[in-house]
């Protein structure tokens, strides 16, 4: 054991972010992000640690399962770097608490970061970024790049900052105050709205113009009847019954993909579409 | 395709799948490698159309945990260069899009079982050492390994299946290339219903309908339903504080 007197530095909190940023190079199917979670505790181990024994100790640690989503996984990074240092400065505080707190984080964070950034924010702002792309302007992709590479380095660099300087409390704070089922209750209102607001633009399906009722100038397609009673109706009964297939069977999203490719040459061919 | 054109397509797939596994700037998103991949192409209108049809293809899907989605980049990158190689024609994109970005999770299952399972068991030998370093090397070592993962295919199906593209077309009856295009417009289906399955508060679903009348029957934009959600973010949010009889702005602090 080296520097036991000192604290970590703002200079070593920035290293812990590079390496925070490498989280899941190599995420695998055994372990998951572990290389990675070892990867950001690096600084750490460099600067507190000196003999291979002492080193293999808490790189043993590190290097147990550990998967969660990528940016978010910033903040029990930050929380990890606060109670590594506390072991390796005060030694009151049980090692094995370390990965008690990263599974305890976990969970509640993989679906945090997931439902808000992948499933909400990305979408509205790709979304947003298609309708100007489709007008022909950069502006729009341009503008995702921008709001995307804020929202990723904004949070990683919070969640390792705010992460290290709360510490545990954080974690007892989250769990306490009952924030992350109240961001998970508005990210849920949120994804509602935008998922039921971007159907018509993300689900296409229209019947064939040969489809129809009367004749010569009388003819009428029933896709303009039905446009007329309730525009986007096949979308949304598209959307209905995905999920209500997804929910019910067993069938994956990606067999239905295809399921729905075939369905297109096939409907096309009957004249349906 | 020239050689030069076909390597750099293939250098920015790399890239995407790089972020994508590194600082996730989302350039692997469609939304951006198509454009790119147009100017790249010389082409950078055709390279928006079909990076923004793609992107809506698979907007929504996101798979959570450790789950797979689809390869978009490969697919948006390859499907861009394509419909460059085709004179613009953004059909090809379409009917590429989806076998190629399957075909780019099988790659990526790939690359997690096998080549990071086998880097992983030889990062164990230096953890009994304590040998943090070369972890960390092995940590970025393996994203060399999507020079060969992505990089090689993207460069073989740009620099040959360019110059076959157009007799592809030509070759292809159309009632299958129509057909595609509209399996096309339903895929999109998909995403959104994985969205709405991993809604953990169902009882919410009348904002759906909100957000449906808002678009369909309205015909408010897609800005438009995202200031719609926010509304109705902060909405829920003022209602339901009394609910909970608890003061929210502590809350909201503590987000910053």
């Amino acid at each position: 054991m080296k520097n036991t007197d000192q604290k970590l530095t703002r200079q070593d909190l920035w290293k812990i972010f590079r390496g925070q940023i490498f989280i899941r190079s190599a995420l695998n199917y055994e372990r998951q992000q572990c290389m990675g979670f070892t990867t950001a505790m690096r600084p750490i181990i460099n600067k507190y640690y000196e003999t291979p024994e002492e080193r293999a100790e808490i790189v043993d640690r590190h290097m147990q399962l550990f998967l969660t989503q990528p940016m978010v996984s910033a903040i029990p990074v930050g929380v990890a770097a606060a109670m590594e240092e506390r072991i390796a400065t005060e030694g009151d505080l049980d090692p094995s608490s370390v990965n008690e707190v990263k599974i305890a984080l976990m969970g509640p964070l993989a679906a945090l970061g997931d439902s808000l950034i992948n499933g909400t924010a990305r979408p509205i702002f790709a979304g947003i970024a298609c309708s100007l792309a489709q007008a022909g302007s950069v502006m729009g992709p341009l503008m995702f790049l921008a709001v995307m590479a804020f929202i990723t380095i904004g949070v990683r660099y919070l969640g390792v900052f705010e992460g290290y300087k709360r510490g545990v409390t954080l974690v007892t704070d989250m769990q306490k105050s009952g924030l992350i089922d109240k961001i998970g209750e508005l990210a849920s209102v949120a994804a509602f709205v935008v998922i039921g607001g971007f159907t018509p633009s993300i689900v296409s399906l229209a019947l064939s113009d040969g489809l129809g009722y009367g004749t010569g100038e009388e003819f009428v397609t029933i896709q303009s009847a039905l446009d007329g009673m309730f525009p986007c109706l096949l979308p949304l009964v598209l959307v209905l019954v995905v999920y209500a297939l997804l929910r019910r069977t067993k069938i994956s999203p990606v067999a239905l993909m295809l399921l729905l490719m075939i369905a297109g040459v096939v409907g096309t061919v009957i004249g349906l579409f | 395709m020239s050689l030069t054109t076909a390597l750099l397509v293939a250098l920015w797939c790399t890239w995407g799948l790089i972020d994508e596994q590194t600082i996730q700037l989302q350039t692997t998103r469609p939304i951006i490698t198509g454009p790119v991949v147009g100017l790249i192409c010389g082409d950078l209108q055709t390279g928006l159309i079909v990076g923004a049809t793609v992107e809506l293809m698979f907007l929504a899907t996101v798979f959570v945990g450790t789950a797979t989605p689809p390869d978009t980049t490969l697919a948006s990158g390859i499907a861009t260069a394509l419909a460059c190689a085709a004179g613009g024609d953004t059909e090809i994109a379409v009917a590429t899009a989806l076998p190629v970005a399957l075909i780019g999770q099988v790659v990526t299952t790939l690359q997690m079982t096998v080549v990071n399972v086998a880097l992983l068991h030889i990062a164990d030998r230096f953890t009994a050492r304590g040998d943090v370093d070369s972890i960390c090397k092995i940590n970025k070592i393996a994203l060399l390994f999507n020079f060969v993962f992505y990089g090689v295919p993207t460069f073989l199906a740009v620099y040959f299946g360019a110059s076959y593209v157009q007799a592809i077309i030509d070759a292809t009856p159309d009632w299958l290339i129509s057909g595609l295009g509209v399996g096309g417009g339903m895929i999109g289906a998909v995403g959104l219903a994985v969205l709405l399955q991993s809604i953990t508060n169902k009882k919410l679903w009348p904002y759906f309908v909100i957000g449906f009348v808002c678009a369909a029957f309205l015909g408010i934009n897609m800005i438009g339903v995202g200031l719609v959600g926010v509304a109705a973010v902060f909405l829920h949010n003022y209602f339901t504080s009394a609910r909970d009889e608890q003061p929210e702005l502590g809350y909201e602090d503590e987000e910053d």
